[in-house]
């Protein structure tokens, strides 16, 4: 059975890689209906190798089909949409060089793709400074959009709101509560926890203890005696990869209630891999097929994504699913494309995500008014879970200092 | 021998003229520049592992020291390019021969792994110093190297300008190389290579040499790294990891150390896969990791190495009935 | 500090530092052997462990064979991978002279092929594996719960190392490996078949790194960056504790292991970071034979 799947899963990216040579290669394919005339194209630099390839090839899946349905319903202003891929191997500067290729070679409307905070700001200097637009449909960094940015848009809520949102949460369901903070030192572990320090200052929250891990640690069992030694009411839990859910095992090893610990953001497979006994522990996301009203884009995406990837989507994949619809209603709204005229389409937008109904604007500097769920894990199986809605909260991007908190 | 004059001229027109032969693909004319800048940074290293046999892992944080220097004296001070290249240059050699000093006592394998001791310990620094090099997240919008026109005017190397400065900076680099390996000390380099504790015993100094070849050799990675960042427009602690560091060794000895044609041979034929390869991005790692299997099993001497060799061995058949031998060619 | 916290932080530092300071430990012995043996600097040591972890966590969890069934699966399967390496990438240059440049180049051709296999498979399926508790629930050391599978970890690593000393030592082979690492020439004199050693020794490394990875799948969670740096905390291991010396890997393993451990208890992770490479770097400069070199 195992080489059977394996086979599968080589059969589905040998496909995808056909897919994706057949569009970059030649014109669009023989469905019925489809649009003609010369493409309108986004450049999708994603991490398609390298250390968190998952998460790149993940969401190119996802704009993928996003790009296929709106081109099997005649494609955008008349022409077809094409989602370029080019792989930035998880490296900034691969990153960068990307963006050029695709400026300079494949003269694409706009950039897109990242799933990485620092490939996404390496893609940024480069936008900004040769005036192409950039829809970055996941990646938290605050810096994405700080002021004076000009040509970029990020559709994620940036990290720093993040931990605003968590220690909302928290005061919702205990004020005055105390909350332990573990986490592996990453740019975007730093940016959240930034975030709840400062507002835990402002809510009354306190901080019982903050413990940070080198990027290659192995094992957290002695930090975690430490949390428990504090008794707090809650345990921000957030490692880097793999070491999050030998982390989370070690926290709940140790007596900690799974009620008590939140982490910031549930990607599928780490929800999977926190497993059964973390059910009844909370955490952060955007997207979730266990949430209430999706529309029919959104279940239609979870079908579609579930049978072509073999596994559920969640945030990630929405999020790029969705900024391929942005980027098409955007053009729609411009009436032509063109780079400025499709920038200052977006500035003005005002409309919702495709899939869940959430209002998508953008203020001035590009960045989304933002918003997230809580969810509360309440059964996890092989390949699936269920969740529930515990929080739901909306800010304005600067209602906290994000750009001086992580600069 | 004309001949050899007039193929060494031919190559080096061919080399000039290429960027404005792809500067309208912008794709393989990046692909070129990027070529180049391997070519300076191949054949800078290969002065140390080929002709002094060192493999010095630490190249690329050598490299990042140049180019984090030249952008932040470019960017934050203002200064030209061309006096912010060499001043990064000066400061990775500097840093190199401090560093690199007390490992160059050891013997082969232990000075690889100082190297990369070296090595990590400097992409951990680059990391942890964001005022000078934007830790992880890296420094971008790096201007192109600018040159200053009589009038208050100046003029941005930009494109193919800046493909053929960098095509320029390659066939200096080999062609300092190449004068040095000719030179008196050049040859001192070999001897130590070959057996150090004979040309220690024959009363020359091993060490200073070795720190000399260190030296020279850190100047390039410094200028490489200097070019690189100004080239890319970005850099990141990541751009100069260990694996940049084996990347470029793995060209000097898959093309072939200790010649000078090696390293270009290698260059040519490693440094443009990534990019060919992007659509497959898959396969990437698994052909460049099978062609080095490959060549570390068949062609032990690199490309170009095997390649002299045989030419060697035919030429010393035939004329070792005259008594001729030509082993001193490098 | 409460007596129940002392206790609590207190079993929590050995029993941590006693797991990771084994695994640490076997993947360095590995190497160490490799190295010790057959001048053999092996850079995709770290691609094997992962190789060990990754099948452990397909036999477990896509075929829900029981992990004890997975592991011995996979060790004993790596016996005839390891032979099969051994005839075509490793034997043909035991005569070589500088065979251990040649190695390393070569194992770093080797460790891209990989990783751009894993990249391509596995990482295409998740971004992290982890396996189910091989032997649910904890026991109780005073205030500390202690997970029964963590229990059987190191249990297990623990005696796999004693093994491999107690053979090492004692046993007719593990004398000859350890004769020929010392000296090869004299080995040839008393009867030793150098290559069969070679082989041998090749295998037993190979076995001893697939054990580590086998066993860190059970106790942890990994993902696919966990290859390079198991290689770098291997090669850090055998030269302080010098090449070809198993003592010396078992004691810098399980000082590494507790360092790893508490460090976050006295210092910043960067400074812990710093400090392995300052400690390699000083062992490199002022006794490259290691500190437990013969």
């Amino acid at each position: 059975m195992l080489l059977q799947e394996m086979r599968k899963t080589a059969l589905q990216v040998f496909f995808v890689l056909l897919t994706i040579g057949a569009f970059a290669f030649l014109a669009p394919s023989p469905a019925a209906a489809q649009p003609k005339g010369e493409p309108i194209k986004i450049g999708w630099i994603a991490e398609l190798s390298g250390t968190w390839s998952f998460f790149g090839a993940t969401g190119l899946t996802a704009a993928q089909i996003a790009e296929e349905e709106i081109n099997a319903k005649g494609g955008v202003l008349g022409r077809p949409l094409q989602v370029v891929p080019m792989d930035n191997r998880t490296d900034p500067a691969q990153a960068a060089s990307a963006a050029r290729m695709l400026d300079t070679q494949h003269k694409v409307l706009t950039f897109s793709g990242p799933t990485s905070s620092d490939t996404a700001l390496a893609v940024y200097g480069y936008a900004e400074q040769n005036q192409v637009p950039f829809v970055v449909p996941v990646a938290a960094f605050p810096r994405l959009t700080r002021p004076g940015t000009q040509w970029t848009f990020r559709v994620e809520p940036d990290a720093v709101g993040w931990g605003y949102a968590i220690v909302k949460f928290v005061e919702k369901m205990k004020p005055g509560a105390s909350i332990a903070l573990i986490y592996s030192d990453f740019a975007l572990q730093r940016a959240i926890v930034a975030g709840i320090k400062y507002q835990a200052e402002r809510s009354g929250i306190k901080i019982a203890t903050d413990i940070i891990f080198p990027q290659n640690a192995t094992d957290a069992t002695v930090q975690a005696a430490q949390v428990k030694s504090k008794n707090p009411d809650f345990v921000f839990v957030s490692g880097g990869g793999a070491f999050d859910v030998t982390l989370t095992n070690q926290i709940l090893d140790l007596g900690i209630k799974p009620e008590q610990i939140i982490h910031p953001f549930g990607a599928v497979k780490m929800i999977l891999g926190w497993g059964q006994r973390s059910v009844g522990s909370y955490y952060g996301t955007f997207f979730d097929h266990s949430l209430g009203g999706l529309n029919d884009y959104g279940k239609g995406l979870i079908s579609k994504f579930t049978k072509r990837a073999g596994y559920i989507p969640a945030y990630i994949e929405n999020f790029c699913y969705a900024t391929v619809y942005l980027i098409k209603e955007a053009l729609e709204k411009a009436g032509t494309a063109d780079r400025t005229k499709f920038r200052d389409a977006m500035r003005n937008i005002n409309t919702k995500e495709v899939t869940t109904g959430i209002p998508m604007v953008f203020d001035k500097n590009g960045a989304r008014k933002e918003y997230m769920y809580f969810l509360q894990m309440k059964e996890v199986g092989k390949d699936t879970y269920q969740s529930k809605e515990a929080f739901y909260i909306e800010w304005d991007p600067e209602v906290i200092p994000v750009y001086q908190l992580a600069p | 021998m004309i001949f050899r004059r007039a193929a060494v001229v031919g190559l080096v027109l061919l080399a000039l003229l290429l960027p404005f032969l792809l500067s309208a693909n912008r794709f393989y004319a990046f692909i070129l520049g990027v070529t180049y800048l391997y070519v300076l940074w191949s054949s800078g290293m290969n002065l140390l592992s080929g002709f002094t046999g060192l493999m010095p892992l630490m190249y690329a944080g050598l490299a990042g020291i140049g180019a984090y220097t030249s952008v932040n004296l470019v960017m934050k001070f203002g200064v030209s390019f061309w006096l912010a290249m060499p001043a990064g240059a000066l400061a990775a050699a500097v840093v190199g021969v401090v560093l690199g000093l007390p490992s160059l006592r050891l013997r082969g394998f232990y000075f690889t792994l100082s190297g990369l001791v070296i090595q990590t310990a400097l992409t951990m620094l680059f990391v942890y110093i964001p005022q000078f090099t934007g830790g992880d997240t890296g420094i971008s919008q790096i201007p192109p190297p600018m040159i200053s026109l009589p009038g208050d005017k100046s003029f941005a190397l930009t494109g193919v300008w800046l493909e053929e400065a960098l095509a320029v900076a390659a066939l200096l680099t080999v062609y300092v190389v190449h004068r040095v390996t000719r030179s008196t000390w050049g040859k001192y380099l070999v001897a130590i290579r070959e057996d150090d504790l004979l040309t220690e015993a024959l009363g020359i100094g091993v060490t200073r040499y070795r720190v000399l070849a260190f030296f020279i050799s850190s100047l390039f990675a410094g200028v490489g790294g200097a070019f690189y960042a100004h080239y890319m427009g970005f850099v990141s602690p990541r751009s100069f990891d260990v694996l940049t560091s084996m990347n470029i060794w793995l060209i000097v000895g898959f093309g072939g150390q200790g010649t000078i044609l090696g390293p270009i041979v290698g260059t040519i034929i490693l440094a443009p896969i990534p990019y060919i390869m992007q659509e497959l991005y898959l396969y990437k790692d698994i052909v460049y990791g099978s062609l080095i299997v490959f060549t570390t099993i068949f062609l032990p001497r690199g490309v170009y190495g095997s390649v002299l060799f045989h030419r060697r061995n035919r030429a010393l058949s035939r004329s070792s009935a005259q008594g001729k031998t030509e082993a001193a060619r490098l | 500090m409460t007596l129940e916290n002392i206790l609590l932080n207190g079993m929590a530092v050995i029993t941590t530092g006693l797991i990771v300071g084994a695994i640490f430990s076997l993947v360095a012995a590995g190497v160490t052997i490799m190295y010790g043996t057959i001048w053999f600097p092996n850079a995709s040591n770290g691609q094997f462990f992962m190789l060990a972890a990754l099948l452990m966590w397909s036999l477990v969890v896509n075929w829900g064979l029981s992990p004890f069934l997975g592991a011995v699966v996979v060790i004993v399967g790596s016996i005839p991978f390891s032979l099969v390496l051994e005839k075509f990438l490793v034997r043909p240059f035991y005569n070589v002279p500088n065979r251990n440049i040649v190695y390393f180049i070569m194992t770093l051709g080797l460790a891209q092929i990989f990783a751009g296999a894993f990249t391509g498979t596995y990482g295409r399926w998740s971004d992290q594996f982890s396996l189910p508790a091989a032997w649910p629930g904890a026991i109780l050391l005073g205030p500390f719960p202690f997970p029964r599978t963590r229990l059987l970890v190191l249990v297990i690593a623990l005696t796999l190392l004693a093994g491999l000393f107690v053979f090492l030592r004692l046993h007719r082979v593990g004398r000859a490996l350890r004769a020929v690492f010392q000296n090869r020439e004299a080995a040839i004199l008393r009867g030793v078949d150098v290559r069969r050693i070679y082989r041998f020794s090749f295998v037993l490394a190979m076995l001893v790194i697939t054990m580590g990875g086998v066993l860190f799948a059970m106790a942890y969670g990994f993902d696919l960056t966990m290859a390079w740096t198991m290689a770098i905390i291997g090669f850090a291991i055998m030269i302080v504790g010098g090449p070809g010396s198993v003592l010396g890997s078992v004691v810098i393993g399980m000082i590494f292991g507790f360092t790893q451990a508490v460090v976050s208890l006295f210092a910043s992770p960067t400074l812990a970071a710093f400090s392995y490479l300052v400690v390699m770097l000083i062992i490199l400069l002022v006794k490259p034979s290691g500190l437990f070199a013969r």
